[in-house]
């Protein structure tokens, strides 16, 4: 299933930030929410089980000045294989001039999955982005499958932060210098011009990008203790 | 040839072997404390910012703009301790190196580049640069662990030997890689927060 949805939100003259352009694809629903405020809600909701083996997504969000989205997810994302063995792909590209809060619901990495996700946000000057990506190691007593996950951001075009974490390579996933055998992986990356303070413990830390901007990371054997983390910061 | 065999040397007097990699935070915790589980530390440490590493030399080594290069390699690099000990291990093979191969393209670094690109400016065949900087990778955890676990020197270096580095080094020249590793970041920022003595700077 190859699907490609377009979300485009405005600040109108009532200072409101207003859906100007909801393009859905299933399995790529959009559900914008009724209330008018500054910020406005959009629901992402997986209306067909996707991804599976074979299937390529793509969503472009674009921010205008001033405008402020709130994105989220409902429900968990499983990561799954197609009959053909194929591998999957997602793309979610956003475009910065007002404030996104992408806030999507764990993904599990199943046992034959393979799949590459791609997160890459462009941001202007004093454009704000925060989004959370947490990923599970299979499910219960399951290894998991094949996982590339990326992220680049720049502001005006030069790098925040590009990183890409694998997963699936059993010796690397139980290394102490690869994931330490942690079977939950979160992350917060916050690109605004807040200065929070350097923290961090055991398995977490929470720590300035070189180029402006937060990253909080931890590691953990199950999503509470790794939500609780980063709903802490 | 010769420049690379003399910068992965731990005699080569860059300050190198005051960094540990993570190991000595690694070791503190009971992570690290035989063959085995040293072993899959170093198998880690490669094939995620070892690689990463390699890759960036190679790229220096080809003469690509190192301005960019170095916003690119902190864009990669999220934790600050990891940032400041590749920096401090650039200025300390800098300063080495400014005196054994003094070039125009030497001085045009910034006064605390990142080490790759350093080793990418001094050895300036890519595989070479990122060979020695794949080795480099592992070389100096592995000696601190001699060092921190009283590790059999003989066996230790015999999983240096068995790593995959020229692997690395070849996949490194091929692509600006961006792998992370969050287990390496969290150790390192825990080293630094760590309190007591500490042996290593990294």
């Amino acid at each position: 299933m190859k699907a490609s949805a377009r979300l485009v939100v405005s600040l109108d003259s009532h200072g409101n930030s207003v859906v100007r352009v909801l393009r859905s694809q299933s399995p790529l629903t959009l559900v914008p929410h009724r209330r008018v405020g500054p910020v406005a809600l959009v629901h992402l909701v997986s209306s067909v089980t996707a991804p599976l083996g074979g299937d390529c997504l793509s969503l472009t969000v674009e921010v205008g000045p001033g405008a402020s989205l709130d994105l989220r997810g409902v429900a968990a994302t499983l990561l799954l294989p197609g009959s053909s063995g194929t591998s999957s792909s997602s793309v979610v590209r956003f475009l910065v001039e007002g404030s996104v809060r992408y806030l999507p619901e764990p993904t599990v990495v199943t046992g034959r999955a393979n799949h590459t996700a791609v997160v890459e946000a462009e941001l202007d000057g004093h454009a704000e982005l925060r989004t959370r990506e947490i990923l599970v190691l299979g499910r219960t007593r399951e290894s998991p499958g094949a996982l590339s996950t990326s992220v680049r951001a720049t502001r005006c075009g030069k790098p925040l932060l590009h990183q890409q974490l694998v997963v699936g390579s059993p010796s690397l996933d139980a290394s102490t210098a690869g994931l330490a055998g942690k079977r939950v992986v979160g992350t917060e990356l916050m690109l605004d011009a807040v200065a929070r303070v350097s923290d961090g413990g055991e398995w977490w830390s929470v720590v300035p990008l070189a180029a402006g901007g937060t990253l909080a990371t931890a590691l953990g054997d199950d999503v509470v203790t790794v939500t609780n983390v980063l709903d802490a910061i | 040839m010769l420049t690379a065999l003399i910068l992965a040397d731990s005699r080569f007097p860059g300050g190198g072997h005051v960094h540990s990699g993570g190991l000595e935070e690694a070791a503190a915790r009971g992570l690290v404390v035989d063959e085995p589980s040293l072993q899959s530390f170093l198998y880690g440490r490669l094939l995620t910012t070892g690689l990463l590493a390699a890759g960036f030399a190679a790229a220096a080594a080809r003469g690509e703009d190192l301005a960019v290069l170095d916003a690119e390699l902190d864009a990669r690099t999220p934790s600050p301790a990891q940032r400041e000990a590749s920096r401090a291990q650039g200025r300390g093979m800098l300063r080495a190196a400014r005196r054994a191969w003094p070039s125009a393209r030497l001085s045009s670094l910034a006064a605390s580049p990142h080490q790759p690109l350093v080793i990418g400016v001094l050895v300036d065949d890519p595989y070479e640069a990122a060979l020695t900087c794949a080795y480099l990778s592992v070389s100096g955890p592995a000696s601190a662990a001699v060092r921190l676990l009283g590790l059999d020197p003989f066996g230790v270096n015999a999983i240096v030997a068995a790593l995959p580095v020229e692997d690395v080094a070849s996949r490194a020249v091929k692509e600006l890689p961006c792998l992370g590793s969050p287990a390496l970041d969290l150790l390192a920022e825990a080293h630094v927060r760590r309190e007591g003595v500490r042996l290593f700077g990294s």
